[in-house]
């Protein structure tokens, strides 16, 4: 008997709760977790992304807020680890109320999916392009870039088309890193170009010596680099060391413009590339994301910053086109709100039009956002070059060079 | 053949490399009995405050280089006395286990004061020096140079003063050290403060040829317990032959195979040895 009113008062409470939920989130508006590498090796880049995050919840608030209410953020570090991430998730889950995670990298958005499914909230990552989301993304768990498939079909495309007689493959011994120069290097193959060497090394090492000395005996024309700072900043310094005087094309992780403070600009200036997801800066809906970080951080957008700002729009928009404030109703939507409908910008033009009934088809700064069945958009990518101690861009490499 | 070589000595390199990083650490198990597995961190520690009096404060590298060992020296004492000296009466098991924190608590440590990110040290370029075929930078040279006197030094110390000598009866017996009236507690200092400058001399290297990262010191712990256990725990001269034989192989089996493989091999020679002779390269010397 008193089991049985135990569990009625329990039910009661329950159904109570779930009852007064809306109203809750109403009141106090919905809490977007911002879950990134702030210390660490990819540090720089979690900065970048919680910043640009911001400035997208700063404008959706300015506009007005979502019909759940204001947003709000909760910032955590996952130190680069899956582990780390793991807690935090569930820190922002459970005891924030998150029901949204943007920001994770590739190794911690893999290890998130059977939290976000269990948990029923929305995962969301501006850059993490492991192939392994191809295969179980889409359901809660969705990106604003394209797979690393993307990056190793536009380095191998640049490479081809550079005209280079042979050319060497230095891997980080990661999935992130092997998955696109398997890509780069079919295409290198395809367009007749010798392939010196394809190396897999392991990062965290000292000294990368004995990687290069078979590259290095081969000079290649130009080495094809997929690494971490920390490795590719020692890989970089021992072949100049050996003598190598040929060109490189390094991956995102390199984009950053601290690597010209940590490796001489005469190593790189006019002979190094770097490849990366970018968003096309033709598009006026990226202008208009760039003047807005120029005028809030006195700053050009980092890299993944435009990304990073339409997963604080996607999420926005999707609470504004969900019947409920849940991880749950967004998860139902999202895909909707990118695809086949009325094309929209921005946050207030997407709300004006949900207002008015109609289905919508969200174009953001990072570019056209069509998620496809596993949650990922076409991407678009930028071949920069080093000059003068800094990138600078060099090409140009829109989603449509690769159909 | 050229080709072959170079592998050769790079792997050289790698094993004078790794007998820096692991002389210290077997000179703590010789006479304090425990793995210090925090040992990795102080490389951390030394190759950051170089860096910090280099790139921070402008310094020449000389004197960077000599404030980061003595920093580290000093640190490496200090948390010898604070952490380890109350439970050393616990046995090396707990010791070993309580290093694991202060591995962590170090590195947090160089995490929550560096930041995020990569840094190199404001020094030039290595130059390479070229011979027979063959390649070695500047900077390759001094780590090969560095080895060679440190395990030098090390001998003549254990071998000619009166410290060293009273280290040396302290590891082999201590009970019986204290009962002929060997200060204890000061051979213990010295010992702390000689495995951590010797820490700090790696840590200086690792500053000079790799790019840090504030994980990276931490990332050598496998190779250095690779070598000190092939060496045979507790022995100091067979470091030099074990670090050697590790960095060979470790860089020569990326002649044959992929170097993805490196860290497999040091590990897979460490077996291989020691099916033979369980006792490690030092065999009955041990502990001696």
């Amino acid at each position: 008997m008193t089991f049985a009113r135990s569990g009625a008062a329990l039910a009661a409470l329950t159904t109570a709760l779930t009852a007064v939920q809306p109203a809750f989130a109403q009141a106090d508006g919905v809490t977007l977790g911002v879950l990134v590498p702030l210390t660490g090796e990819l540090g720089e880049f979690g900065k970048i992304v919680a910043d640009a995050v911001q400035l997208g919840v700063d404008e959706v608030n300015a506009a007005g807020g979502t019909k759940c209410g204001p947003l709000r953020t909760v910032v955590a570090d996952t130190g680069g680890s899956a582990e780390q991430a793991i807690r935090e998730a569930n820190k922002m889950i459970d005891s924030e109320g998150a029901v949204a995670i943007l920001g994770p990298a590739s190794g911690e958005m893999v290890a998130l999916v059977d939290l976000a499914k269990r948990k029923k909230t929305v995962m969301m990552s501006p850059y993490a392009g492991t192939i392994t989301l191809n295969e179980i993304g889409g359901d809660y768990v969705y990106r604003t870039v394209s797979s690393d498939l993307g990056d190793g079909a536009a380095s191998g495309m640049w490479l081809s088309e550079k005209g280079y007689k042979s050319v060497a493959f230095l891997i980080q011994n990661e999935e992130s890193t092997i998955s696109p120069a398997q890509v780069a290097r079919e295409a290198v193959t395809a367009a007749g170009i010798e392939l010196t060497d394809m190396i897999i090394y392991n990062p965290g090492q000292p000294s990368y010596q004995a990687e290069l000395i078979s590259v290095l005996s081969h000079n290649p024309d130009a080495i094809y680099l997929a690494g971490g700072q920390e490795s590719g900043v020692t890989v970089l310094k021992e072949a100049a060391a050996g003598g190598y005087e040929g060109e490189w094309l390094l991956t995102a992780d390199l984009a950053v413009p601290e690597i010209f403070d940590a490796v001489d600009p005469r190593i790189l200036n006019g002979r190094a590339y770097v490849e990366l997801a970018e968003a096309d800066s033709s598009l006026p809906e990226f202008k208009a994301f760039a003047e807005l970080a120029q005028e809030k951080t006195g700053a050009a957008p980092g890299p993944f910053a435009a990304n990073s700002y339409d997963m604080a729009m996607l999420s926005a928009i999707s609470l504004e086109a969900a019947e409920a404030c849940t991880g749950e109703a967004i998860n139902a939507v999202l895909r909707d709100v990118t695809e086949g409908g009325e094309k929209v910008t921005t946050f207030a033009g997407a709300k004006a039009a949900l207002a008015e009934g109609k289905d919508i088809d969200y174009e953001g700064a990072s570019g056209p956002l069509t998620l496809d069945e596993s949650g990922t958009p076409a991407g678009a990518y930028m071949i920069k070059k080093a000059e003068d101690g800094a990138w600078a861009d060099e090409k140009f490499l829109p989603a449509s060079a690769f159909e | 053949m050229t080709l072959f070589l170079q592998f050769v000595l790079t792997g050289l390199v790698t094993g004078c490399f790794l007998i820096l990083a692991t002389i210290g650490f077997s000179f703590t198990r010789r006479v304090e009995g425990f793995l210090n597995i925090a040992h990795a961190e102080l490389l951390g520690v030394s190759a950051f405050a170089t860096w910090g009096c280099n790139k921070l404060l402008g310094w020449h590298i000389l004197p960077s280089a000599a404030v980061g060992i003595v920093v580290t020296a000093f640190a490496g004492l200090a948390i010898g006395r604070i952490v380890y000296d109350p439970i050393r009466r616990l046995g090396p098991s707990v010791m070993l286990i309580t290093s694991v924190g202060v591995a962590y608590a170090i590195g947090g440590t160089i995490d929550a004061l560096i930041g995020t990110g990569i840094r190199t040290l404001d020094i030039p370029l290595a130059t390479s020096i070229r011979f027979w075929g063959l390649r070695i930078t500047d900077y390759q040279l001094i780590v090969v140079v560095l080895a060679i006197l440190c395990s030098a030094s090390l001998a003549l110390f254990l071998n000619r003063t009166k410290t060293g000598l009273a280290i040396r009866a302290m590891s082999a017996n201590p009970e019986l050290a204290a009962s002929r009236g060997i200060d204890v507690k000061k051979t213990s200092r010295a010992t702390w403060l000689i495995s951590s400058g010797l820490a700090g001399v790696a840590g200086v290297m690792l500053g000079v040829i790799a790019t840090l990262s504030t994980d990276i010191a931490f990332h050598q712990i496998l190779q250095i317990l690779a070598v000190a256990i092939l060496a045979g725990l507790g022995s100091l001269y067979a470091v030099i032959v074990s670090g050697l034989i590790v960095g060979v192989a470790m860089d020569v089996s990326v002649f044959w195979i992929p170097a993805g493989y490196r860290p497999l091999v040091a590990f897979a020679v460490v077996i291989l040895v020691l099916l033979f002779r369980p006792q490690g390269i030092a065999g009955s010397a041990s502990g001696k």
